[in-house]
């Protein structure tokens, strides 16, 4: 296999895969209207590419499109070397299509709609490998009749492969004509041919610069059909310009062509339909945009308050802090005289907090609980949450009713202008979405629970060195063993010795009340120690939790069809990158005329000028 | 020579002048412009400047590009008054010829308004693309006097700007040059050029230009035939021209009169006469000088009137269609005032507590002497004993939220509550599919301007000071009673001194059971159902004086039928706040969300009957009147009008 047929092979593959693609974006479910009406166009235009493919290897269709009265049927009969259409003076001449093919093509294949025209067999050599259709104007129609001339050419369009594009001086610049072409041309390739070569002056350069604002134009003919007819009659190749449109044609139209042309037909029809879905979908676009802004923006302001008020609940609720930070520390001491005394008040603590909390509503300080006891708490407790009726719902964190009404209110505005299917994208009724702000502030408390653990820890090991334990031990055991040794005297020693009366309660009273004392001292000093920097820990959480990402949002399936529909419009972009792409390459390798990709056609100053 | 048509100058003028108006007025309406509507630019291009002239002919040569009308035009001038190219659209503006001191004797501005007049210098300036609508003009000294002649630019080619400049000539102009070809005769567009030309009754002259002939001797009748027969025109004369490029450059290129309609071959045979010399060539212009200027004037403003007239296509079109989208706009109105936006049915209670202690307060401030002070040290000495137990609680379980604030809570449940309902409405109003109000109200239901509109009415919200708005309203509603039942007053005065008399009895009782500084610590406990319910409240308002009676069966009857009064008073109060507050959210929704959408469609609602439109119909119908009258006055006009007419 040669290196040229590999490349070949390789761009028709391409031509191939763009279609597949196309046709998977076409069948994709999408709750945006617009992405929708793109589809439905989508599909449109495939199942006409569908047609194109079934037909690849079947002669090319070749058919002359210009104003009334610029020769397209004496063309026709020029090309073919006989009179097979009817050619005149009166305007308009040819009214019903007339369909030119070899007496051995098979019509059948080609799916033309036969019963629109008139079929004219005739052996001429460029018949071989092609057939013709000598189609009506488009200019001299000027009401919406269906059974006028340019309904019916815009009925056999779509069946071309190749336009012949025929003007003439007078004409090259009638608007109706040019509008036309631009319906027309697309998903065709063009061959430029200015008649009336006997009369008229050449004008192929105004002409061919008026068209390369919209067209690629390789070359322009310029051809005298009536002498090319003579030419033929008398069995002479036709000379001029008409002998040079003639090899063109069996060149460019030869069978070996057929597959190439009718991809970068493909392509043009592709990239033309993925070029008005991109435009659909665009246009359509920052309304969407403006809902997933809207929705990030409700997400930062939930993630903020939340962030905010467990902060300030965190701040406020020294008593947990403490109990989690000696829970921490003497933990990490294990047994000894003081982490005993801790856990004792520790002890005492943990049944007034937990008193206290139960029936109080702060219930952010969760979090502090820690992390597995408190996620199973707030648990519990949203499920209770969610199956209250009230109007009211307390909020561990502040995401209230009226903050999820608010939401819901802007929200619901934002899916109505983006056109999307309001019942899909908002939640059906508050009780909804109470559990889904329940499951945001899950997913939220559970991580900064995680955090808060984090803190404590750090903050445990920190404070509690070896040093610091040292010195706290010594200085509750200095007590102890002072009162150790006072007892101990005064029995050991002054009783026995001295003979003096043993300590009496009025001793181990203050004794005792001491000790509850300097023990209440040091806890008190100790845990202030462990909490030294607590503030800007709190703080720095605080900061974290904001600018976290969430997985969560009160909103969930419409935040999965706005990212769905944002992934769509991505893919339609990439498909029509590919097809423009395609469409160049296959554009520069081709003698014929197309219709230009649409970058081009901005930059061109005639396009401005039109 | 003066048109019988002179008097109706006045008259179209004011209808010119009131019709500007109209448009200006019907701005709301969102009916398209003026410009560009046939009619008008009939009145303001042929008829105000026309209409009061001195009979002249205007002469324009018209017809598609590169088909040589600029050659007919040179052809008329007798010299390359405008230049040629083989290239399409060459001619992008118009040229205009008028005869020696007819700018001296008319205000040329005045005759082309919508065109930017400029001296022609070069042939070439008509070429120039510009945005700019330039009329190139100079004298031409061969013109024979009252005949002006225009070359115009194409009415086919893709650069519409064009076509636009040929048909604000086509309206000011008499006699229509049309060019034809074989290639484009048929043309839509060419077509669609004559059917107006032919509406306004225009005096037409054909030249079939690029003839073969004499192969094409055979085809011109039928052409002529055809484009005759679709556009409606019949033509003064019809002129060949052969496709001569040479002769047409050099300005030598002949036209051959032909008969039209064509005499019958039998008739030809027969030798009758015909007055058409087919051989020779013709001078346009001659042709031109001989038309019956003051005939043709006459009949080409006629025309125009008609078409101004015209019940289908002329200014009563308009005028209906202002009426139609006036009826549109009261349609919407009544649909937008006929339902009520929202009912605003579950406002919340201010709690009595609340309102209560406003009235104690503004009771006490009632109070005059020793009943007074009583009062108020053993109210001091409650707020003492609370205190503590005040103060333990907010250690405990935080500080409490103020009553007010939770009302205000309540209140912003009730104002989202409302918002929902108004925003449901609307969206149920704007998807029923009246088309005015349809986009309107969608861009209201948009979240942008939702998310704004909570934030203004939370903004208000927490500003308004819901305190002060009470004790305006207890103090408002209080006075009044005061003033309105003085007896009850004092009764209920009365009945207060001996409660400040029993006093600490009151008290001790109203601790232990409860209404005390325990009540206060354990208000929360109760769930602020039995303490704070509507009864109990008016019970504690009267709290002190009914208990402190209920040893005196003498006063408890009375202080039994003073309870049930204070309550229905109450009643009466939050009922009063309640409105208050309704209305405050009604008025703040009417102004942010509706805005003045509801004066602005009532006022569009009403144009269609307003001033500019009577003006306007009172004018039009003047217009009708005279013209019909200069018919009884002039035959020959009837006659000519008659024409149009069937």
């Amino acid at each position: 296999m040669s290196q040229s047929e590999l490349d070949r092979l390789e761009m028709l593959a391409e031509v191939d895969e763009l279609a597949t693609g196309a046709a998977r974006w076409a069948e994709r479910e999408s709750a945006w209207e617009p992405a929708q009406r793109a589809a439905a166009l989508l599909k449109r235009v495939l199942g006409r590419v569908e047609s194109l493919r079934v037909r690849l290897e079947a002669p090319l269709v070749v058919a002359t499109f210009g104003g009334t009265g610029t020769g397209k049927s004496s063309l026709v009969n020029a090309l073919v070397g006989d009179d097979v259409a009817v050619s005149g003076r009166q305007r308009p001449t040819t009214r019903q299509p007339v369909l030119i093919a070899h007496p051995e093509t098979e019509l059948d294949l080609l799916g033309l709609p036969k019963d629109m025209c008139e079929v004219v067999r005739c052996e001429a050599d460029l018949l071989r490998d092609t057939v013709f259709i000598d189609c009506p104007d488009p200019d001299t129609t000027d009401t919406d009749d269906a059974s006028s001339n340019l309904e019916r050419l815009r009925k056999i369009l779509p069946y071309c492969d190749v336009l012949i594009y025929t003007s003439t001086q007078q004409k090259y610049r009638s608007a109706r004509v040019v509008d036309e072409l631009t319906e027309a041309a697309t998903g065709c390739r063009l061959v430029f041919v200015q008649t009336h070569a006997d009369l008229d002056e050449d004008i192929r350069e105004d002409w061919r610069q008026h068209l390369s604002g919209r067209y690629e134009v390789p070359d322009v003919f310029f051809v005298d059909s009536l002498k090319a007819l003579e030419e033929q009659r008398q069995g002479h190749r036709p000379t001029g310009d008409m002998g040079r449109l003639l090899d063109f044609l069996s060149r460019q139209l030869a069978s070996s062509e057929r597959v190439s042309v009718r991809r970068a037909n493909v392509v043009d029809l592709l990239s033309a339909g993925l070029e008005r879905c991109v435009k659909i979908v665009d246009d359509n676009w920052p309304k969407l945009h403006t809902l997933q802004q809207a929705l990030s923006e409700q997400r930062e302001s939930l993630r903020k308050k939340m962030a905010t008020n467990l902060s300030r609940e965190l701040m406020v609720s020294r008593n947990l802090w403490e109990r989690r930070l000696l829970t921490a520390v003497t933990a990490s001491w294990g047994f000894s005289p003081l982490s005993s005394v801790l856990r004792l008040y520790n002890g005492l603590g943990a049944l007034i907090a937990s008193f206290t909390l139960f029936r109080a509503r702060n219930s952010a300080q969760m979090a502090l609980l820690g992390a597995v006891q408190g996620y199973r708490w707030l648990e519990g407790r949203s499920q209770v949450e969610t199956a209250k009726s009230s109007l009211e719902r307390a909020s561990a964190l502040g995401i209230g009713d009226a903050l999820l009404r608010e939401s819901q209110l802007v929200i619901a505005g934002h899916v109505k202008s983006a056109e999307l299917d309001p019942a899909l994208a908002v939640p059906k009724n508050l009780r909804e979405m109470r559990g889904q702000a329940g499951a945001v502030e899950r997913d939220f408390l559970g991580d900064a629970a995680g955090r808060v653990d984090a803190i404590i820890d750090e903050l445990a090991l920190r404070n509690s060195g070896w040093f610091v334990r040292g010195m706290y031990e010594l200085l509750f055991l200095s007590y102890v063993v002072f009162v150790l040794i006072r007892i101990g005297r005064n029995f050991f020693y002054d009783s026995f010795i001295e003979q003096q009366p043993i300590l009496s309660t009025d001793f181990y009273i203050p004794a005792t009340v001491f000790l509850v004392l300097w023990t209440g001292l040091l806890v008190t000093a100790f845990t202030h120690r462990l909490r030294g920097g607590l503030s800007r820990k709190i703080e720095e959480l605080s900061h974290d939790l904001v600018n976290r990402q969430m997985d969560q949002s009160l909103f969930p399936d419409l935040q999965r069809t706005c990212d769905d529909a944002e992934a769509g419009r991505q893919r339609l972009h990439q498909l029509k990158e590919r097809s423009t792409q395609l469409r160049r390459t296959i554009a520069t390798s081709d003698g014929l005329g197309a219709t230009k990709s649409p970058p081009s056609r901005e930059r061109s100053p005639v396009g401005q000028e039109l | 020579m003066s048109s019988p048509l002179t008097q109706l100058a006045q008259p179209v003028h004011e209808l010119h002048a009131a019709v500007r108006e109209l448009e200006a007025a019907a701005r709301p309406l969102e009916v398209p412009g003026l410009h560009g509507r046939e009619w008008f630019e009939l009145l303001s291009n042929k008829l105000v400047p026309q209409l009061s002239e001195e009979a002249f002919l205007i002469v324009a040569v018209v017809g598609g590009t590169n088909i040589g009308k600029t050659v007919v035009f040179n052809h008329i001038a007798g010299s390359r008054a405008s230049s040629t190219s083989p290239l399409a659209s060459g001619t992008k503006h118009p040229t205009c010829l008028v005869p020696v001191g007819f700018d001296e004797t008319h205000d040329l501005e005045a005759l082309f308004p919508d065109f930017t007049l400029q001296p022609a210098m070069d042939p070439e300036d008509a070429l120039k693309e510009s945005e700019t609508h330039w009329l190139f003009w100079r004298t031409e000294e061969s013109l024979p006097e009252n005949l002006v002649v225009l070359d115009t630019p194409d009415i086919d080619s893709e650069a519409r700007i064009n076509w636009e400049r040929a048909d604000q000539i086509r309206r000011s102009a008499d006699v229509l040059v049309a060019i034809l070809t074989q290639q484009k005769y048929n043309d839509a567009a060419v077509k669609e050029f004559f059917r107006r030309a032919a509406d306004e009754d225009k005096a037409v002259l054909i030249v079939f230009n690029q003839t073969q002939l004499p192969e094409d001797e055979e085809y011109w009748p039928q052409w002529v035939g055809t484009f005759c027969g679709e556009t409606g025109l019949s033509p003064e004369h019809v002129y060949l021209a052969p496709y001569d490029r040479r002769a047409a450059e050099e300005n030598r290129l002949q036209f051959f009169e032909r008969e039209w309609p064509p005499i019958e071959a039998d008739h030809a045979s027969n030798g009758s006469p015909s007055n058409v010399d087919s051989e020779s060539g013709r001078d346009l212009l001659a042709d031109l000088s001989q038309l019956r200027f003051g005939e043709i004037k006459l009949r080409t403003l006629e025309g125009s009137l008609h078409q101004l007239l015209d019940q289908r296509a002329g200014l009563p079109s308009y005028l209906r269609e202002i009426e139609q989208r006036s009826g549109e706009f009261q349609q919407a109105t009544e649909l937008l005032s006929a339902h009520e936006l929202a009912e605003i049915d579950s406002w919340p209670e201010i709690p009595s507590r609340l309102l209560v202690s406003e009235v104690r307060q503004w009771w006490a401030n009632q109070r005059e002497g020793w009943t007074a002070t009583v009062h108020g040290v053993y109210n001091t000495i409650g707020r003492g004993l609370v205190w503590p137990f005040k103060t333990v609680r907010a250690q405990i379980q935080g500080e409490a939220t103020p009553p007010i604030e939770e009302y205000r809570r309540q209140e912003w449940s009730a104002i989202l509550d409302a918002v929902e309902k108004v925003y449901s409405k609307l969206t149920w109003m704007s998807e029923i599919g009246n088309p005015l109000l349809r986009p309107r109200l969608e861009s209201l239901l948009g979240g942008t301007s939702r998310a704004q509109l909570l934030k203004l009415l939370e903004k208000a919200h927490t500003e308004i000071d819901l305190e002060q708005e009470l004790k305006a309203l207890v103090s408002d509603q209080l006075e009044t009673f005061r003033v309105d039942s003085p007896q009850t007053y004092e009764f209920v005065r009365r009945i207060d001194a001996l409660a400040a008399a029993a006093r600490p009895a009151t008290s001790v009782v109203l601790f232990v059971t409860g209404f005390g500084p325990v009540g206060e610590a354990m208000a929360p406990m109760l769930a602020e159902t039995a303490v704070q319910s509507m009864v109990h409240i008016a019970g504690d308002v009267a709290g002190g004086t009914v208990a402190a009676a209920a040893g005196e069966t003498a006063i408890s009857g009375t202080a039994a039928t003073g309870a049930g009064y204070l309550e229905a008073k109450l009643r009466k109060l939050h009922v009063a706040f309640t409105a208050q507050r309704a209305a405050w959210l009604a008025g703040l929704l009417k102004e942010h969300l509706l805005g003045d959408l509801p004066e602005e469609m009532q006022h569009a609602a009403e144009i269609a009957q307003g001033p500019e439109a009577n003006r306007v119909r009172e004018l039009l119908q003047q217009v009708e009147d005279q013209l019909r009258q200069s018919h009884e006055q002039h035959p020959m006009a009837t006659h000519v009008g008659s024409s149009e007419a069937s």
